[in-house]
């Protein structure tokens, strides 16, 4: 369920909030450039970064993904995008050597910035990403909401399949049917899904009150990430980065 | 809007976030397998799930779904700067409808008369519209998808979704979790809950900056605005002719051009 990988890399030792940084930071970046030559080095460094996170076993599950989306991105900006002397045209379709560069560069940009994405997930446990919102300023409800809802998403496909289970029980076939009829009879275990799902909120909410969830005053933090020269030295590379390529521009 | 902020001092409000944000997201992961636009989109019957969950536990769905969609991405594997946009779009999704609701009706939200089945669908279109103009206008920007294939798709998807399945889930769903005391009404003080500024005329910021950022993106995307002339003719043998590329826009692109309308948007939804 979660891609998170339990390797002790110089990426999983950062302080989480150098991490969400990090990757904006770098999302940032790629934005700037237009052109697949420019596109290709970004695309190299996140697969570097990869490399170094040990994060390439994540990378190859989403691998046709990846694949997919170049050809699909790429195909369509291609054909929309009007820029330079196209040499074919249909109605609104279009194609030039300018137009089929910039479609290129977007289905890189679109590959580098999943990639980027999966190589935070898999260095970043939930409770860092949770700690990490925190020490960026975000309120200790709304990121305990965010972790809360991270950690429920497990029991909750697994209250699914307890409901499909059950249903199946009783003479629900799931298993017949093309693709829309078998989608149409799960409708009906959204209600039972629903229930499931809310009617422990009242406990949960005891719970957590009775922990002292709601309390005012300073929190103290179980976790403890030190802030090295480390993190620094990263998130000054990539503002520098930013400025660079957005000077550039 | 000011209870998007207060709700957070509520524990059950925090914790229904939490229960909103999970469920979306363990009923959009399955439905990665079928996507519409690879990376971006795919078929989503939880799309039904912001709706009626905005319409029984109000600010927190918005929360609920913003978060839910985001880590629908984290880990489903499609996250990217596109996701951030992603939860702007379903936050809006999920906080229209019970917005709209309150300035449309003072029943509850069960679809049972064809009024309020009216009623219901003009909230689902509002904010399904809203979640798509803002998602596609973020991903133009960033070079993503064309605003012209991805806005019709997520309005459509967003639509038919809540409109086909919200008219029979709110029925058995809502006088439940009314008996449970969980609709954020009984939740929340009143003095907490946002009447609204100025509705009606937020009401109208809305629709003409949902309906005219669809219709201006999908018209910018496509590239027809160099072309297009309008001509009316009028009484007397006077004409009056419009081209596309009078209209004031700021720019040449949908990121730009669309900015004054999602300002509108964010205006109304300030003033709802």
């Amino acid at each position: 369920m979660f891609l998170y990988l339990p390797y002790n890399t110089f990426l999983h030792r950062l302080h989480p909030a150098t991490k969400l940084i990090g990757l904006i930071l770098l999302l940032v970046v790629t934005v700037a450039f237009t052109t697949p030559a420019e596109q290709l080095p970004g695309l190299g460094f996140v697969l570097g970064l990869a490399v170094l996170s040990r994060s390439l076993s994540n990378l190859r599950r989403i691998l046709p993904l990846v694949v997919t989306i170049m050809l699909f991105s790429s195909t369509t900006w291609s054909l929309f995008r009007r820029v330079g002397v196209p040499f074919w045209s249909f109605g609104p379709l279009s194609l030039s050597r300018e137009s089929i560069q910039y479609g290129l560069a977007m289905g890189i940009r679109l590959d580098a910035m999943l990639l980027s994405g999966m190589v935070f997930v898999s260095c970043t446990k939930v409770e860092e990403f949770a700690f990490g919102l925190r020490a960026l300023g975000l309120p200790f409800p709304v990121s305990f909401a965010l972790s809360l809802a991270f950690r429920l998403v497990p029991l909750f496909f697994t209250r699914i399949g307890i409901v499909v289970q059950a249903q199946q029980s009783r003479g629900l076939d799931l298993q017949t049917g093309h693709l829309l009829q078998r989608a149409r009879k799960y409708v009906p275990l959204l209600v039972p899904i629903f229930i499931y799902a809310i009617r422990d909120t009242d406990l949960l909410a005891m719970a957590l009150e009775s922990k002292g969830f709601g309390m005012r005053g300073t929190r103290t933090e179980y976790l403890r990430f030190p802030f090295g020269w480390r993190d620094a030295a990263i998130i000054a590379a990539l503002l520098a980065a930013d400025v660079i390529a957005w000077s550039g521009r | 809007m000011r209870e998007v902020i207060t709700m957070w001092k509520y524990t059950r409000m925090v914790v229904l976030v939490a229960l909103t944000a999970a469920l979306y997201a363990a009923v959009l992961i399955p439905f990665k397998l079928l996507p519409l636009i690879p990376g971006i989109t795919e078929l989503r019957p939880a799309n039904v799930l912001p709706v009626i969950c905005s319409l029984m536990f109000g600010p927190a769905a918005a929360w609920g779904s913003a978060f839910g969609n985001l880590i629908g991405d984290l880990l489903g594997g499609t996250s990217g700067l596109g996701s951030y946009f992603g939860m702007l779009g379903n936050f809006w999704y999920g906080y229209f409808p019970y917005r709209a609701w309150r300035t449309l009706s003072s029943s509850d939200p069960i679809p049972w008369s064809a009024g309020r089945l009216a009623r219901y669908f003009i909230v689902s279109l509002l904010a399904s519209l809203a979640c798509a103009v803002q998602i596609s206008w973020g991903l133009d920007m960033l070079g993503f998808v064309p605003f012209h294939i991805l806005g019709p798709l997520i309005g459509l998807n967003n639509f038919v979704t809540a409109s086909l399945l919200g008219p029979l889930l709110l029925p058995i769903l809502y006088p439940r979790i009314k008996r449970w005391g969980l609709l954020y009404t009984d939740v929340m003080e009143t003095e907490d809950l946002w009447g609204g500024r100025l509705p009606y005329l937020a009401h109208l910021f809305l629709w003409g900056a949902v309906l005219g950022g669809l219709i201006l993106g999908i018209v910018i995307s496509l590239g027809v605005t160099e072309s297009q002339t309008f001509t009316l003719n009028l009484p007397g043998g006077a004409h009056w002719s419009l081209s596309l590329s009078d209209i004031p826009r700021w720019g040449t692109s949908v990121g730009t051009s669309l900015m004054p309308l999602i300002g509108l948007l964010v205006v109304g939804a300030l003033l709802l």
